[in-house]
């Protein structure tokens, strides 16, 4: 056996297990779908478990409307029998999907939508993908470092052609945070969705109130081409009941995406009931929906939760308060000593731990446009204050071109000012960027995104360490707290 | 050895013999395939996932993998169906647990879209997992029967 080292891989061990895209650092173990079965138990006497089937769905099944939409049925209804799913429900709204990125790795994939776009089959809206996984023009690349990209995702046109044909909306709608007003896919509450993008179901259910899954990549196209998707977890009144209340009792506004990590490490993928920073967030608005979204993708990446619950500020909890609370639900309460144990215990997995740091990605999943000004407000006065010039290291803000073109609109000025100092806008993805073959060996992200951190090598930084590490290139001496 | 009989949920069911490979953690699918999905290796499938002590550096071609369930990346899905496509899938994967969302989807559309059937059976208990080692003689039944010696 040889190993093609000048493909993606470096060849070592060491440096290849941050390579992938969304490797699992805990080895957690749970269905994925956001929806515990671990009650389940199987009984050999009883008959397997099925769901019911309408007339025209039956007929589906049996080819009446052709080969290929009976296989994505019949794969649908499979699935569903799975995880104990009642019925198919028809969904609303617009897709989403996590398929952006074309490799070896999503060949079959890409070989099954290529079946169904032949049939003339379509999603049943417009849809919206998460970012492309490269970003060429944008964030200072070697062309040694080009290359290594187009050979990492070498069948990235063909999934992108493909895409097209089953009705994705144009490019620049591409990106991890569909809902915000810019990119406008933003579910109305009770709409029934099959999205993958584990943030941006997070979203979605929580803020939005919407109903879906978190759909394995490559099911929920078969769900959206069908137009109908399992009834079973989030999707129903059952499911989205917390089995966890969270008490956050820190003295000052935690950082977000910590706060997420350490609720998505306790409950893994239960719902959460999260009590006690309204004081923080006072209602859904163009500031807090960033911190809403920064702490659910870390509650859906250290966990694999799909859904939680905010007091008197998310859709759910302000229609049935604590009624959602499952009886003999558990409490988990998180202080600031909590919150230190949470934050201290990430790991440096720099392959030199002692390294400076060389970029800086802030924005996973994509920053809002308040996010945006927020970010540009600081270091633009960060360097004033201190008569500097240009930033140490460069600062990368992803964001979607739909919001990156409002934020210019409105403040071209301070766009600007920060690309002058060194500041880049791209809308591709910190961890597919961060899975360059090699690029681990040369290159050390810090970053102020628990996903990103877990995804990749990263190093996590409080925004105020990020900030000081932006001006001075240097690690803070307590980085780690 | 002692035969002994465990009962499972048959969610790709079949019929198949041989030697038990076991997994005692979650299988990373993306970490224990990436020679055949990334490095162009075509003829064995190596497991490359250095934490998994039990797998790593074994050819697992064919296997009849005993394992809780799959973790890892969202592409797990997709690289069974990939090693499914090239020849070089297990014969049968084993749950101890629930089949997870990522094994399950690459699982059934592997069976249903590529014609590769990798035999699955979930729900067989903690039990299962720490009667079975790796090697020993293992029988998988169609109704979802498993018997280990």
């Amino acid at each position: 056996m040889t190993i093609n080292t000048a493909s993606i891989l470096t060849g070592d061990e060491k440096f290849d297990k941050h390579l992938e895209i969304g490797p699992d650092p805990h080895g957690a173990m749970c269905t994925g779908t956001g929806h515990s079965r671990a009650h389940v138990k199987h009984d050999p006497a009883a008959p397997a478990h099925k769901m019911k089937l309408t007339k025209e769905e039956q007929d589906i099944m049996a080819g009446k409307k052709g080969d290929v939409l009976a296989k994505v049925m019949k794969t649908v209804v499979q699935y569903g029998e799975v995880f104990g799913a009642d019925k198919l429900v028809d969904l609303g709204g617009n897709p989403h999907t996590v398929l952006m990125f074309g490799n070896d790795s999503v060949a079959p994939i890409i070989d099954i939508f290529n079946q169904c776009a032949d049939a003339g089959l379509k999603a049943y809206a417009p849809y919206t993908l998460d970012p492309r996984p490269n970003d060429l023009y944008n964030l200072e690349t070697t062309p040694e470092m080009q290359y290594k990209i187009q050979q990492c995702y070498n069948l990235q046109d063909e999934i992108e052609k493909v895409h097209l044909r089953l009705g994705a909306k144009n490019m620049n709608y591409w990106s991890c945070t569909c809902y915000w007003p810019e990119v406008g896919n933003a579910p109305k509450q009770g709409t029934y969705l099959a999205w993958s993008e584990s943030s941006a179901v997070n979203y979605s259910n929580s803020v939005l109130g919407s109903r879906s899954n978190r759909n394995s990549g490559g099911l929920e196209m078969l769900c959206n081409i069908l137009g109908k998707a399992p009834n079973f977890g989030l999707m129903t009144d059952e499911g989205r009941k917390a089995k966890w209340l969270i008490e956050v009792t820190t003295t000052d506004e935690p950082q977000w995406s910590v706060l997420g990590g350490a609720i998505g490490m306790k409950v893994m993928e239960d719902v959460p009931f999260v009590a006690g920073i309204d004081r923080y967030l006072g209602q859904v608005d163009n500031l807090s929906c960033g911190k809403l979204k920064d702490m659910g993708a870390a509650t859906a990446t250290n966990g694999a939760v799909g859904l939680y619950h905010v007091e008197n500020i998310t859709p759910d909890a302000i229609d049935q308060g604590r009624n959602l609370l499952v009886k003999g639900y558990q409490t988990y309460v998180i202080d600031d000593a909590e919150i230190d144990r949470v934050r201290k215990a990430y790991p440096n997995l720099w392959s030199k731990t002692d390294a400076k740091p060389t970029r800086v990605f802030v924005g996973c999943p994509h920053n809002s446009f308040h996010q945006l000004y927020d970010w540009g407000m600081k270091v633009t006065h960060a360097l004033a204050n201190r008569g500097q010039a240009k930033v140490a290291i460069p600062l990368h803000l992803f964001c979607s071109p739909l919001v990156f073109d409002h934020f210019l609109d409105e403040h071209s000025e301070l766009v600007r000012d920060l690309k002058r100092v060194g500041v880049n806008f791209t809308n591709t993805c910190p961890l597919t960027f961060a899975g360059i073959p090699g690029i681990t060996e040369t290159e050390f992200f810090i970053t102020n995104s628990n996903k990103t951190r877990e995804y990749t090598n990263a190093r996590f930084l409080n925004d105020g360490a990020l900030l000081e590490t932006v001006l001075t290139g240097e690690m803070p001496a307590d980085a780690d707290l | 050895m002692a035969k002994q009989t465990f009962h499972g949920r048959p969610i790709l069911p079949g019929k198949v013999e041989g030697s038990a490979t076991v997994s005692r953690i979650g299988l990373n699918t993306l970490s224990t395939y990436k020679p055949v999905m990334f490095a162009g290796v075509t003829d064995k499938a190596i497991c490359s996932d250095g934490d998994n002590k039990d797998l790593y550096g074994k050819d697992i071609t064919g296997a009849i993998l005993c394992l809780p369930q799959t973790i890892g990346s969202t592409t797990g899905g997709f690289v069974l169906m990939g090693v499914a496509k090239l020849g070089l899938a297990p014969r049968a994967m084993l749950f101890a647990n629930h089949a997870d969302s990522l094994a399950t989807g690459g699982l059934l559309m592997a069976d249903i879209w590529m014609d590769k059937r990798i035999i699955t059976i979930d729900l067989l208990g903690q039990d299962f997992l720490d009667a079975v080692n790796t090697g020993d003689p293992i029988s998988v039944h169609e109704d979802g029967t498993v018997e280990i010696g």
